[in-house]
């Protein structure tokens, strides 16, 4: 059945993110803890472009992007479709939450390519 | 009898017929020791208020009809003592999230509607072997115990009064039935919970549980519809994912004369006539 | 009154049903918690996925952004987030777990005074909470006082 595939991949996910998230904060928040390196540092334009230029981390952001997106809009999905639409609304949320996560999506893996492709000082 | 004190009783009343919104009637009530909210609500309607309707008919928590909304708690009117509320105003409402028919009585058809929608009875995977058993269809405790909880529900409909899911959507099919299809599904002479996807797999079935636990909770029959919830997912998980299919059960069926055997060597000596 | 159509007395509780229905265990409340921090947390996603895009608009721009970013209400605000990230994934990883069947116990015949899987879990639900605290602290020491 579709919404169990919909509801496992909602779970399967969930260790994805426990990791990444979990490694973005430390990189992001925790940076003078984990890497020495002030709050500040961390988030000046030349930092991220460097971190961004790392095949690594491009992999790993498209990955938070897909599995946090999907994991956040399905149960937003879910809290939404909790209320009493009519059938013809229902639909119109799931292709509009659809298209949503879609258009977003495609917004981060085209920033993130970006900036692997950016050039510093060029 | 002993009147151990006396009780305002805060009952919310509607009459579709004269009222056009609900209101709140009081009544003072000398409760004894050991007096269920049932028995005063027959002691308001014999002494004080002839008008006053609800359902009720066992008294013993058996045929669920007295679910009430007793001070912020779902719960059986005949199960539920007076003073053990510890409350000086007990207040009475009909069980939420039901269309009220009138004064206490819910009308509890969407729950029938959606229990009947889950297939609450036996699929045997081979249908000859269904309609025409070979032999008696055996279970070991351990299978019978995999399901005998959920056995136990006597529909009265508490579950969804205090279900947050069903607070809001009308089509999900609730604690009840979830529960039910569970029980059925895990019945070793039921072909499992492939047969009943696409009710309690689609969107407004078993995914739509949160396990808030408040159906757990105010159960009076210790039924845990939240356990059984879980449970469905994984099963439907499973399934999803080819694990966990049953094999036919038709072999596991017993020639008659085995039983008849195996009856006769487990049954006790035959009393003698002292 | 033969005419009229018979009143209705609709008792679902919609929305206000989500945040209060009676007086249940705690657990209705994590529930409660962890859609409103989930609501939050993609709603945040969403802006900072916006929010980092700026940097296509060149290194200015993004130093001004991230200068706003530094004042002290936005601080409390990271913070907030964090917290709500840190209960969200705590509470998450307890529902992961329990909703796919583990730590329930097994089915057994009801015997008065009822002991439901709720109950049966709440070590587990403690456990995930007391880590959520500590994260919290750590967290909000590590941020506030660097």
């Amino acid at each position: 059945m579709r919404e169990t595939r919909l509801w496992s991949l909602h779970i399967l996910v969930i260790p994805i993110i426990l990791v990444l998230l979990g490694a973005h904060f430390a990189l992001m928040h925790y940076a003078p803890i984990f890497y020495a390196l002030s709050v500040e540092k961390a988030r000046e334009f030349s930092t991220m472009i460097a971190r961004g230029k790392n095949i690594g981390q491009f992999v790993v952001y498209i990955l938070l992007l897909a599995a946090g997106l999907y994991h956040g809009l399905y149960g937003t999905r879910g809290i939404l479709r909790e209320l009493p639409w009519s059938p013809a609304l229902a639909k119109l949320i799931d292709l509009g939450i659809l298209i949503f996560g879609i258009a977003i999506f495609a917004l981060g893996v085209y920033v993130t390519w970006w900036t692997f492709n950016f050039e510093l000082g060029g | 009898m002993l009147v151990a004190k006396t009780i305002t009783f805060r009952i919310r009343r509607f009459d579709p017929e004269t009222d056009s919104a609900p209101h709140w009637d009081s009544y003072a009530v000398n409760v004894f020791e050991g007096m269920t909210v049932l028995e005063a609500l027959h002691q308001i309607k014999a002494e004080q208020e002839p008008s006053l309707a609800w359902r009720s008919s066992c008294r013993m928590g058996v045929c669920g009809s007295c679910g009430m909304f007793v001070n912020q708690f779902p719960q059986l009117a005949c199960q539920t003592q007076v003073l053990h509320l510890e409350a000086d105003i007990v207040s009475v409402e009909p069980l939420p999230n039901y269309p009220n028919v009138k004064d206490l009585v819910p009308d509890l058809q969407p729950l029938v509607e959606k229990h009947a929608e889950v297939k609450p009875y036996i699929i045997h995977p081979d249908l000859k072997e269904m309609r025409e058993p070979s032999g008696e269809f055996l279970q070991t405790p351990a299978e019978r115990e995999a399901f005998s909880q959920f056995t136990y529900c006597i529909k009265c409909g508490v579950c969804l009064a205090a279900c947050p899911t069903a607070a809001t959507d009308p089509a999900f099919l609730g604690p009840q039935a979830l529960t039910q299809a569970y029980r059925y599904s895990a019945d070793n002479r039921d072909s499992g919970v492939h047969s009943r996807r696409d009710s309690v797999g689609a969107f407004h079935g078993a995914y739509q549980c949160h396990m808030a636990g408040a159906c757990s909770h105010a159960c009076p029959k210790g039924v845990d519809p939240a356990l059984a919830i879980q449970l469905l997912k994984r099963a439907l998980v499973l399934d999803n994912f080819g694990f966990g299919k049953k094999e036919s059960q038709s072999a596991k069926v017993a020639p008659l004369a085995d039983v008849v055997k195996e009856l006769e060597e487990f049954a006790p000596p035959p009393r003698t006539a002292e | 009154m033969t005419n009229n159509k018979p009143a209705v007395d609709n008792r679902r509780l919609g929305l206000r049903g989500w945040v209060y229905a009676g007086k249940y265990t705690f657990e209705r409340y994590l529930y409660l918690g962890h859609r409103l921090s989930g609501l939050g947390l993609i709603a945040y996603m969403v802006l900072h996925i916006l929010e980092t895009a700026n940097r296509m608009r060149g290194e200015q721009a993004w130093a001004e952004l991230m200068a706003v970013f530094a004042s002290p209400p936005f601080k409390v605000i990271e913070y907030l987030l964090f917290a709500a990230a840190v209960f969200h994934a705590m509470n998450g990883i307890r529902l992961m777990l329990v909703e796919l069947g583990f730590f329930l116990g097994k089915p057994q015949e009801p015997v008065y005074p009822y002991k439901s899987s709720v109950l049966k879990h709440r070590p587990l639900t403690y456990l995930v909470m007391i880590l959520a605290g500590l994260l919290m602290a750590l967290g909000g020491s590590s941020l506030f006082f660097p």
